[in-house]
């Protein structure tokens, strides 16, 4: 089972007297998992411990059963975009990822075959006989990423992989993505873009000064805010009859009618009781259009878990 | 063994072909230079005087101090120079005459007339050519230009790659560490044995080609191969050792030049140190194989000529596989450290 996992075991990670990451307990199955946290959360340092580019201070680390000191075994099975932007001096696009296939024992012909293929995937073909030093900061991005997918490893590790791409790519790079973790694969990835996170991701790990805030499915982890209140829009005709009658239930703690006219705001802290009250509603008349959870989104986890600015 | 050689590959360009390597090939080439433009001047004076009246070299060899200038010019005839002047104060007349005896220029020095001092050099000597190349190779070549050479070259192949903040490229490979190290050796030793290898052959080259073809010949068939291969041999050997030591140094410390002096220093000290302590200097080795002893100005400091003075040599075997066995020891410890080196761009 671990052989399908990644494994964090107490994993500490200090760069002299600066937090890295503290005590990391985690175990990350397959599909797509978001690294969330602001600046200086630790995300990067976590990746860059499950690929051994630092190494921690204490605890262990095992991705898919092999340990990050083994990079001769890791990285035939782990492809890695890092933000870094530099490549080798002077090199193109093309000659990047070919070099890069030909230290994993490809033949010449056969690392030009998956590297033209890796540079379609990320639609930089017409660049791809340009250099490295010549390209934007998305078509840099491009190559990072053809470069790391083009052995087709089980593990996918990229850090703000969504940076500086265009719209469309954008689309294109999270199909990919989709497409990799279908195949039962690990796509780990970190972002800034919350929203686009909360799209794509199974699963996300909350991280703040370098600790583990919350980790799981987005809607899991939410359930776990006992303290929290739920924010629910109630869509319905009547909003300020529904609101009166919501104000009468014991768990209901905010009612507000939605200034866009869609209805009812609601905030309450039992889920189950207030579905119940919104039956009853409905089946005394009142015409409920729709319920809709308003905070099952990485933002609004973000800012109950980490306490505000992203 | 693969995966070195590509490794090896990829850099190779880079060691070669980098803005950083401009100033390597300028001090390997840069004793090649002086020859080729001492040549130039050699040749330049034989056609200067190759028209000139000779005298022969006995009769100008006769010539004992006190001998009157009227003497020597009634023997020898017409100099070719013939310079007076008065040094007042003293109330003293200097003359000097210069001739030419085929392949020497002789200069007769007089003083109110009577013969002080004789001096006599040769157009060319090949023998002064040979001990001016020694004293360049070992003085210049080995403790300077390949030292520093090899500075630029090694220190660059992880460090570099750190302020480049391209090393993650290489750490991101299946690749153990070690053989990342020893690739990125390879490519290294490669680059820095071929240009100062290459810079060897060519002021060893440039050394041979103003000299007459009575000397050529003479010396091609005695000692001129011997000398040559030597000389090669020991400036790569140079690259060998001084590159791990480089390397390691790259490896361990984020400032090249605090490992660079302490490395000046340490082989300049070398013939303070005991016998034993001699052996951990690779200019100890490379001194060994050196085929031609350097000459020593009998007016150089007594300081300095410690310094500069080679210590007890060792033979040639002992030498090379002292050299082979320091580089091995060095690149041990490296490989130690590269298993441990993280990327942390952010320090650098």
């Amino acid at each position: 089972m671990s052989d399908e996992l990644i494994l964090f075991h107490n994993v500490s990670k200090f760069y002299g007297d600066v937090l890295g990451v503290n005590k990391v307990d985690l175990r990350i199955p397959s599909g797509i998992t978001s690294l969330v946290g602001p600046n200086g959360s630790g995300k990067t340092t976590l990746m860059n411990l499950m690929s051994g580019l630092v190494h921690p201070g204490s605890g262990s680390i095992t991705v898919r059963g092999i340990s990050p000191f083994a990079p001769e075994k890791l990285m035939r099975i782990l492809g890695y975009a890092t933000q870094y932007d530099a490549a080798p001096r002077g090199v193109t696009g093309f000659g990047f990822v070919v070099a890069g296939l030909l230290l994993y024992g490809y033949r010449q012909a056969e690392a030009e075959r998956r590297a033209a293929l890796a540079i379609e995937t990320v639609s930089l073909t017409h660049a791809a006989q340009r250099k490295i030093a010549a390209y934007s900061k998305g078509m840099r991005q491009r190559i990072r990423l053809a470069q790391a997918i083009a052995h087709e490893p089980a593990v996918l590790v990229l850090d703000e992989p969504l940076n500086g791409l265009d719209p469309l790519v954008r689309a294109e790079t999270i199909a990919l993505f989709r497409n990799y973790a279908a195949q039962g694969r690990h796509v780990i990835l970190s972002s800034h873009v919350l929203q686009e996170v909360d799209v794509f991701s199974d699963q996300v790990i909350l991280i703040a000064n370098g600790m583990i805030v919350a980790e799981g499915e987005i809607r899991n982890v939410r359930d776990e805010i006992h303290e929290h209140p739920s924010q629910f829009l109630l869509h319905c005709q009547h909003p300020a009859r529904v609101a009166s009658m919501l104000f009468d239930q014991a768990d209901v703690t905010e009612v507000k009618i939605d200034p866009g006219g869609r209805g009812v705001l609601v905030m309450t802290r039992q889920r189950e009781a207030f579905a119940a009250a919104v039956q009853r509603i409905a089946l005394n008349g009142e015409e409920i259009d729709g319920v809709m959870p308003m905070d099952e989104n990485v933002d609004a986890l973000y800012e109950y878990l980490i306490g505000g600015g992203k | 063994m693969n995966q070195i050689w590509i490794i090896a590959k990829l850099e190779l360009r880079r060691a070669f072909f980098s803005k950083r390597a401009l100033w390597v090939y300028l001090l390997a080439l840069f004793p090649a230079v002086i020859f080729v433009g001492h040549g130039i001047s050699v040749k330049m004076q034989r056609d200067e005087f190759a028209g000139k009246p000779t005298v022969s070299a006995a009769l100008l060899d006769r010539m004992a101090v006190g001998t009157a200038d009227a003497d020597v010019l009634a023997a020898a005839g017409k100099p070719l120079q013939d310079r007076s002047w008065d040094q007042r104060g003293r109330n003293i007349k200097r003359r000097t005459l210069m001739y030419f005896d085929g392949s020497r220029r002789v200069w007769f020095e007089f003083e109110n007339g009577a013969l002080r001092n004789t001096r006599r050099r040769e157009l060319s000597s090949i023998d002064e050519d040979r001990k001016v190349y020694a004293g360049m190779f070992q003085y210049f070549y080995l403790r300077l230009a390949v030292f520093f050479g090899s500075l630029g070259i090694f220190i660059n192949l992880f460090r570099g790659e750190m302020i480049d903040k391209s090393l993650h490229f290489w750490f991101l490979s299946p690749v153990r560490r070690e053989v990342l190290l020893l690739g990125k050796y390879c490519a290294g030793l490669i680059a820095s044995a071929v240009i100062f290898g290459g810079g060897a052959v060519l002021s060893f080259g440039a050394l041979l080609a103003y000299q007459t073809s009575a000397d050529l010949q003479a010396y091609w068939q005695a000692d001129a191969l011997y000398h040559g291969t030597w000389y090669v041999i020991s400036a790569m050997l140079g690259c060998v050792g001084y590159g791990s030591v480089f390397l390691a140094a790259g490896l361990l410390l984020r400032n090249p030049i605090i490992p660079a002096l302490v490395m000046l220093l340490w082989e300049s000290i070398n013939g303070f140190l005991p016998e034993l302590l001699q052996k951990l200097s690779v200019l100890h080795y490379l001194q060994s194989i050196c085929p031609v002893p350097p000459p020593m100005d009998p007016n150089v400091p007594p300081l300095l000529r410690l310094v500069l003075a080679p210590t007890e040599p060792t033979s040639a075997g002992v030498a090379i596989l002292g050299v082979l066995g320091l580089t091995a020891l060095v690149l041990y410890v490296a490989s130690r450290a590269v298993r441990r080196l993280e990327i942390n761009y952010g320090t650098e």
